[in-house]
Parts: structure tokens; sequence; C-alpha cells
């Protein structure tokens, strides 16, 4: 038996009809307008298919150089990102806050693979960044190519050669020695991924969707041995590579931290010289220097249905302590301290474990597969500038401004599949520093401004169906609860759409919010920093 | 036009879009799809079959069960002739869509939906069959909750995709254990190996009318079973006229040419066909058990099995309406003969959602048989190994489509067959693609215009 219905839009037809009938300069008789619907719809299809395929890098690059290279694989990716500001022109703290574009990023990356043999493979993948705020707008708030050209452009190796390794392999050995990324964990946001440095440009904005291309490889070997369904990872680094936090003149650079725009660009043009606090060039550590270097050992264990792991990271904290090696008084009487900037050895241990389920019976959804991560990391003797301890210096105590306590950070994921391939998942970390008091700044792993924080994630995400999956949205939550002093820092807000022009072509919409909580918390500063960004990529 | 209007002529555009990406165009029907096939009637009621027919069928609804596991039959399987209709769907087991022995095979995919937006892929499958015995009775030797079949995919295309993988390790379930699936994923662009939780077993993937079930299969125990006849099928995938042949590979990396037409539904060396090329087919009812399979998108299905191995050549789901929804079409040839009548494996597969007029298909190119040694059990199978992005078996295949052109055509509805059990219900839209494409020899992207439409019943 079969059966024809009508046409399940009556109602979008007729509205198409209508505007078309707004639209349209010529006299409309049906016939013809029912030609001109066709006619257009048929005309967008036929664009729509030429779009799906639409491929000429792979068609005319790759593909060419990979039939003439067998060995060679190659693939990459050209994207264009852009966050435009949604508040006007203002004074934000010590920040000229007068642009209204964050980022206009070109990014081009090429990933090439050479098959030496079955075993031995090289590999080398490029970044090629601009980004254009600096340049396309008129600011007197952005000037950060003046501190850092790499703020505008990737113009060294060091950038720009992100990857380069060979890797050998064996059924029960993998070793990797060269430049390399590692992220270790399982988890939204980093916990356990703490191997490299990261560029932390965006500052609050940074998502872990963009670690891949934020994070700072480093020169490393990388063994990993593999025992049934275990394996132990072994990681010997001599090339440290350090946090890149936003320099001033970037869009995202803290408008807690002073001085003013005016004066660092003062500074910067040499009309005035520093005064007050100074500090020495950073003490960095020494690749030449075997005492220097950093190990890690992660063991990852397999139970099914659970999975577990453990890491240990004899590391250096990624960013610099000042430490207090000197005084002076100025002409008016005041003291002055002199830092000397260093980075700090730090002991990380970590854990990480994933479970899965499904729940049965439940009300609506019948039954629902569930998926439990959980990650760890204790870190050991972090510096934390203690201010109490400064104010001591500057009183003629002789001390180092540093004191170091513990501190941990975890999470606990839970992420459910609903109908309609529906994703939701709540997320609550935790951040705490041990033996916390008032006085302390902020150290690796600990509570921002407070003894703990708690950010009780929410997150969900659905494609749908009546575009054929090609829209995909997405909302992120992200409260910052905080203790004993601050009690709430605000909170993040990010919807994002996604919607798939085709196979190598994707779009992007994303509307981030950040609100309430005080200037000085860690979402409160950003207060006039909402944004809606979108992106375009092309993969090949 | 003025320019007063233009915001208005741009509304227009965008609503043109939405109507042409998003929805179905409602325009209105000027003919009725032929879709019988061109065949003479095929298809018998049971009333209508022979005592000779008759003879090789066990009508009984009701059978002894097995002491040990009430939900399975009594006698032993594979089961003597005269078959219930619930031995074949227990025979049918043998096939799911990716086959139950140790394997690996270049699965190359795509979905086209009706306005010809085409998206494809390519990944590396290596299963792994874990059971000392194949099919499905190495699937009872293991208890319920315990792993039966670990899965590794290496994603090689799209660009987006290389280098993605997916670790499936199915389980054995029963009511009490109703995990079906372990699932992890290793995301290049994270660089991490994360469990996922099981897809929903009857949600269809994104921009795919598969469902997780349509891939890894269903069990027999889940439904009831039901004879509705038999019938003989003569097509099943249909390619277009726009491509005459196809590019397969071996495992070995070699690749032959093979013109469309010359595929078979059951391979060149299937001995049962009938004289005019078809295959003759039970077709059988399995209804969900709703103590089994609560809240489960599919009321029923409908299988159109061979009689000889009852392979699965045609799968139809009807929503609990009992209106079909998806239909599933396969060719398939013999890939494993240490298994005899067990050893089919699908080639092509062709998924047909008809209320969204969307398309997905399967091919399974360099299938090779293989046993793994020992280092690639305990390696190539564990979530770990992912992170290794080591592709270690890089087979090769030419199967893609490429271009909309060259899609698959939309299965062959046959709405004359068995109309007391099948409800068909298409909308007028699809109806009119539909003749299109019949008359074409191809899909027919472009709507035309109800005024100038010349295809009348």
């Amino acid at each position: 038996m079969i059966q024809y219905k009508r046409g399940p839009i009556p109602a979008l037809r007729s509205l198409l009809t209508g505007l078309l009938l707004l639209a349209s300069v010529s006299p409309c008789s049906g016939y013809f307008l029912d030609k001109q619907v066709h006619s257009l719809v048929n005309s967008w299809s036929r664009f729509d298919r030429f779009l799906a395929t639409f491929d000429p890098a792979g068609r005319y690059v790759r593909q060419p150089i990979e039939r003439q290279i067998p060995a060679l694989t190659f693939k990459g990716f050209y994207r264009q990102w852009s966050d435009i500001q949604l508040s006007g022109d203002r004074r934000v703290g010590n920040r000229k806050k007068d642009f209204r574009f964050s980022q206009m990023q070109h990014q081009l990356e090429l990933e090439l693979h050479y098959q030496i043999s079955p075993n031995i493979e090289i590999t080398n993948v490029n970044n090629f960044v601009y980004d254009a705020v600096y340049n396309w707008q008129d600011s007197a708030g952005l000037y950060a190519p003046r501190v850092s050209e790499t703020t505008r452009v990737y113009h060294n190796f060091e950038r720009t050669v992100r990857e380069l390794y060979l890797s050998y392999r064996t059924h029960n050995l993998d070793v990797v020695l060269g430049k390399q990324q590692i992220a270790w964990g399982k988890m939204d946001g980093q916990y356990i991924d703490v191997i490299n440095g990261m560029d932390r440009r965006e500052s609050v904005q940074l998502e872990a969707s963009d670690y891949e291309w934020r994070r700072q490889p480093a020169w490393m070997a990388n063994v990993t041995y593999f025992f049934g369904a275990n394996s132990l990872n072994v990681l010997y680094i001599p090339n440290f590579e350090q946090d890149r936090n936003p320099v001033p003149g970037s869009p995202w650079y803290s408008p807690l931290i002073p001085p003013r725009d005016d004066d660092v660009k003062s500074l910067l043009d040499g009309r005035s010289e520093p005064s007050g606090d100074t500090f020495r060039k950073t003490q960095r550590p020494s690749a030449g220097d075997f005492g220097d270097h950093q190990y890690a050992v992660r063991l990852d264990v397999s139970m099914e249905p659970l999975t577990w792991g453990l890491i240990y990271y004899y590391a250096w904290d990624k960013n610099p302590s000042p430490f207090i090696v000197g005084s002076n008084v100025d002409a008016d009487g005041n003291t002055n301290l002199e830092f000397q900037p260093k980075f700090q050895r730090m002991h990380h241990i970590g854990i990480t474990a994933d479970y899965a389920s499904a729940l049965s019976g439940v009300p609506f959804v019948g039954e629902l597969p569930l998926v439990l991560r959980v990650e760890g990391l204790w870190t050991r003797d972090v510096p934390f500038v203690d201010f109490d301890h400064q104010q001591a210096a500057r009183d003629g105590s002789r001390n180092s401004g540093i004191v170091t306590r513990d501190t941990m950070r975890a999470a606990m994921a839970f992420e459910f599949a609903f109908p309609g391939n529906t994703t939701f998942l709540f997320q609550p970390s935790l951040l705490y520093t041990f033996d916390w008091r008032e006085s302390l700044g902020s150290g690796f792993g600990g509570a921002v401004g407070d003894e703990w924080n708690v950010l009780p994630v929410l997150y969900a995400e659905r494609p749908f169906r009546f575009t054929r999956d090609r829209l995909r949205v997405g909302l992120t939550l992200i409260p910052w609860i905080s203790g004993p002093i601050r009690e709430w820092q605000g909170i993040k807000s990010r919807l994002v759409a996604t919607y798939r022009f085709s196979q190598f072509i994707t779009g992007r919409m994303t509307y981030t919010t950040y609100s309430s909580g005080d200037r000085r918390d860690v979402y409160g500063q950003y207060n006039h920093w909402d944004n809606l960004g979108w992106e375009l990529s092309y993969e090949f | 036009m003025s320019i007063r209007l233009f915001p208005s002529f741009l509304l227009t555009l965008f609503a043109f879009y939405f109507v042409s990406v998003f929805s179905v165009p409602a325009v209105p029907i000027a003919g009725a799809a032929e879709q019988n096939g061109g065949q003479q009637k095929t298809w018998k009621t049971i009333d209508e079959l022979s005592e000779a027919e008759k003879a090789t069928i066990d009508f009984r609804l009701d059978t002894p069960r097995d002491t040990a596991i009430p939900y399975l039959p009594a006698e032993p399987y594979p089961f003597e002739p005269p078959y219930t209709a619930e031995e074949m769907g227990y025979r049918s087991m043998e096939f799911p869509h990716v086959s139950r022995w140790s394997h690996a095979m270049a699965d190359v995919f795509g979905a086209i939906t009706s306005n010809g937006y085409l998206d494809e892929g390519i990944t590396i499958g290596f299963s792994h069959y874990l059971p000392d015995q194949d099919g499905v009775p190495g699937q009872l030797t293991v208890a319920p909750g315990e792993a039966y079949f670990r899965m590794a995919f290496y994603y090689t295309y799209p660009p987006e995709n290389q280098d993605l993988q997916d670790l499936w390790i199915l389980r054995r379930t029963d009511q009490q254990e109703t995990t079906k699936l372990d699932n992890f994923i290793y995301s290049p662009t994270l660089r991490r190996v994360r469990r996922q939780p099981q897809p929903r077993r009857d949600a269809q993937f994104p921009n795919s009318v598969q469902s997780f079930d349509d891939i890894v299969g269903r069990d027999a125990w889940e439904f009831s079973w039901r004879l509705l006849g038999t019938d003989v099928l003569h097509e099943t995938v249909r390619f277009p006229n726009t491509r005459p042949t196809v590019t397969l590979a071996q495992p070995d990396g070699n690749f032959y040419e093979v013109p469309a037409d010359h595929i078979k539904m059951l391979g060149d060396t299937y001995p049962h066909y009938t004289d005019d090329g078809g295959v003759a087919c039970y077709v059988v009812e399995a209804r969900t058990r709703k103590d089994w399979l609560p809240n489960y998108r599919i009321g029923k299905l409908i299988y159109w099995l061979d009689r000889h191995s009852f392979y699965p050549l045609r799968i139809e789901q009807y929503d609990h309406d009992n209106q079909l929804v998806i239909i599933e079409v396969r060719n398939a040839y013999l890939v494993n003969p240490a298994l005899e009548g067990r050893g089919y494996a699908g080639l092509f597969t062709v998924y047909y959602d008809i209320g969204l007029d969307l398309m997905s298909y399967s091919a399974h190119d360099a299938h090779w048989v293989r046993e793994w040694s020992k280092e690639d059990q305990r390696t190539m199978f564990e979530p770990d190994f992912m992170r290794r992005r080591w592709l270690k078996y890089p087979l090769k295949t030419q199967a893609l489509v490429y271009t909309p052109e060259k899609f698959f055509l939309r299965p062959l509805l046959y709405p004359e067959k068995f109309p007391d059990e099948r409800k068909i219900v298409v909308s007028e839209v699809v109806a009119r693609r539909i003749d299109a494409q019949e008359e074409a020899g191809h899909l027919v992207f472009e709507t035309t215009s109800q005024l100038s439409a010349t295809k009348t019943p």
C-alpha cells in the first residue's frame, strides 16, 4: 500500500510566495511565480552541490604531490577567525579599550608525514599565522607587536615550525624524537595536560578546542612501552618552553595590571624612564644544563570498563616568579624593590580515570548511556607571590617575596547521550591552594584570588536533523564560584553554532559573554569583552 | 529592482535557501512513482505457498526453549529445516553490517540529501572476533556483559577526519546487561583518547540514515518473529547510468574495474539464482519486544532473507504507526568460503530514509579475511593504541562516489508487495523525485515547476 502525502511545509511555502510577491518587480502570474521559485531553488541547489565537492587545494595541490611522492602524506587547512567586541570604546581599568576586533587571525597549517619505512616516519607541522587586528583598525590600545611581534605574525622558526619529529614504532615500543606536543588527560580543560607550555594570548577566551594550535611544542624524547592493554610513557625534555601570556597592548591583556596603556607606550617610545620597582632579565632553564631538564612518566591501565592512569612530572613552573633580590630608596624616599624573575621547579602528580555505563528505565528516554571521567593533579612546591612578604621587604626585611604551597586541581565529568544525538555534560571542577592566606597571589594549579574555586561547567550540544545535521548548536556555561573571600567571580557563557558548508568547509559563529562578578574577578574584569566571533575553515 | 525592495529580496533569497536545503519542497505531485521494478508478481503470502514450499517452513510461533537460556530456541543452532521464523531471524544474525569474523577492510561511506549535498568518508576497519568460533555461535559462548567483538576504525578521508580513530568493543547483552558497546575515540585535534557514551542504539548517526544497530546488527531475541511469505528479489542496490563501472580493490592494493550491471546481489559464485537472475527469499517480520527494547524507535522490521543462507538482502524499518521509514538494501558476495553459507559479506549497502529523502551508502572494499597475530591482538584493539596514530595496514580504495550525479539510486519501494503488512507514505515531492530518477536513470536534484510537470499516473 502506498500513499502520497502533501508537502510538509505549506506555511513556509505561503511565506515564500508572499515574500516573492513583495520582492518581484515583474507582474506575477501563477505560472511565472512557480517557475521563478523553482529556478531560484534549483540555482541554490546547484551551488550547494558545487560547494559540497569544492576542494581545489586537495585536488590541485595535495593529490598531485601525494601521487608524485607516494610515501608522503600531505594535509592542511586555512582558517580565518575573527572576534568583534560588542561594547563601545571606553577605559577599563588600566586599558584603553578602543578596539572592536579582538582577533582577525588568518592561519594556514601544513602537515607532512613522510614514511621512510613501515616503522619509521618523519612528521612536520608548520603554522603560518597573521593577526590583522593590529593593522586593520585604528586603535591606541593595541600596540602588542611593539612588545612581541609574535602577537601579529609567526615570524621565526620557533613559532612557524610547530612540530618536527622522527617516530619509530614496533608492536611494544614507540620512540618519538624531536619537537612535539603532548596532550595528556581525557577531560575538557587542562588538568594533567601540563607537559607543554601554552600560548594564552586569548586569556579567559582560550578554549580547549584551540589547545592544538596554542600549545608550545618542545624538543623532547618520547618513549612508550606497551604491555597488554597497558602502557608506560616516559618523556625526557631538555628544551623548556614557557607559557606565553597576553602582552601589554594585546586585546586580552588584563585591565587589572598596571601601568596604564599610555604609560607603557611612553616607556616603549623612550619618552619616560622606568621608575619604581625594577625587573632583571628572566632567568630561564638552560637546555645545555643537564640539571635543568624535565622528566615525566605516565602509566595507563585498562581494566574494562574502567581505564585509569597515573602521571608524574618533574617540571618547571611555566611562568616565572619575581624573586626579590635587592632594594633601593629613590629620591622621594620610597623603597623600590629589585626583582629577578625565575622559573621554579615543581612536582606534578596526577590521576585520570574513566568509566562507561548506561542507565536503564530513565523516564522519557529509556536507556541513557553515560561516561564518567575523573582527573586530578596535585602539584608540590608551587611558588606564590606573598604581598605581605613584599611589603616586609619594602620595610627592610630580607626575604624573597615568594612562598611555596601545594595546589590541587581536579574535575569530574558526567557525559550523557540523549536522543537526537544530543550531548549533555556536567563537569564540576575544583581549584584549591593548600595553606592559603589572603596575602598570596596566584600560582599554578591553585585557586585564583581565593583559597578555592569551584567551576560547575555545563555543556550541551546537538545537531539539527532538519538541516541534515549540518547545523550544530552548543552552549557552555562556566560559573566561577570562589571562597572564602570573593564568593562569585562571574560567569562565562558561550553559544556556538557550527554549519558544515561541505566536508571541507566549515563555518562557525560564537557568542561569548562575561557576566557579573567584580571588576577584580576572573570573569568580572572582562565584563566589557563580550564578543561575537566567526570562523571559516577550509581543510584539504 | 528598487532599493526599497532590496531587503525583501534578500529575505526571499534566504527563504529559498531554507526551503531548498532544510526541507522538502512542497511541489504538488504530478505523477505516481514506478516502484515495482518492472517485474510480474514475485511475492506470495503464506496462504499462497505451495505444499512443497510449506514443507520447508515450521509455522509454529511457540517453540520449545533452551533450558539454560530461555530466550533461545531449544533446537541447536544452526537449526534444521523446517525453520521457524524465529530460527530464520537467528540465522540472519550471522550477517550484520560488519562481518562476524576477523578481517580488515576499507569502509567507504557517504550520504546525499535530496538536493544533492554529498558527504563522503573512508575509514580503514580492523575487526577482531574474539570467540574461538566465528559467527553467532561464538557470540553465544560469551556470557552477557562480556566482550565478543573488537573493531578499530582509522579514518583517512575527508581531510577533516584524517587520523580520527574509533574503537568499538561489542558486548553480548541481555535484559540485565544492557551495555552493548564500549566506545573510545581518538581525536587528532584533541590528541586524546576519550571514552564516549555508547551511541543510542536506535538513533541515526549525524547526517546519515544508519543507526548504531544498523551497523552492529540486532539480536534476534529482542524481537518477535513472524513469517509473511516469500518473494523473489531481482534488484537491491542500484547503480545509476552515470556510473557504468565501479573501481574495487584487492587487499594487496591492486584495483580492478567492474561493470556496475555485473554486480550481482549475492556475487558471482552464489549457486541459487533463479532462471531470471533473482534470489528467492523468505519475508519475515521482526516486531520489537517492549520488554527487551523499551522506547525503541523502530516498531518492526521486515527482512527479505535469502532462502539458503538467510542473508538479508533487504531490510525495512517501520515506526510505531507501522509506517515504512527506512529501507536498507545490500549486495554481498562470498568472502569467507571456509564458512560456506555463513561466509557472505556485504559489498555495497544503501540506506534510504523516506521521510527525509536522505540516502547513505557503505562499500566494504578490499575485504581481507585474516587471523590477527598475537601482537596485533594485544595492541591494535586497545584504546591506547589509537594515540600512536599508526595505520598499520593502510588498505587502499577508490570506491568513493565523488560526485552527486553518480550516487546510487533510491531503492525500489515495491508498494504492491504484502500491502496488508507494509504501509508506505511518500510525500508528493519525494514521489516526483523518484519519478524523475526512474526516468533519467540517475538521481535528479532539481525540482520542476508543478505547472510544467508532464508525468501522469
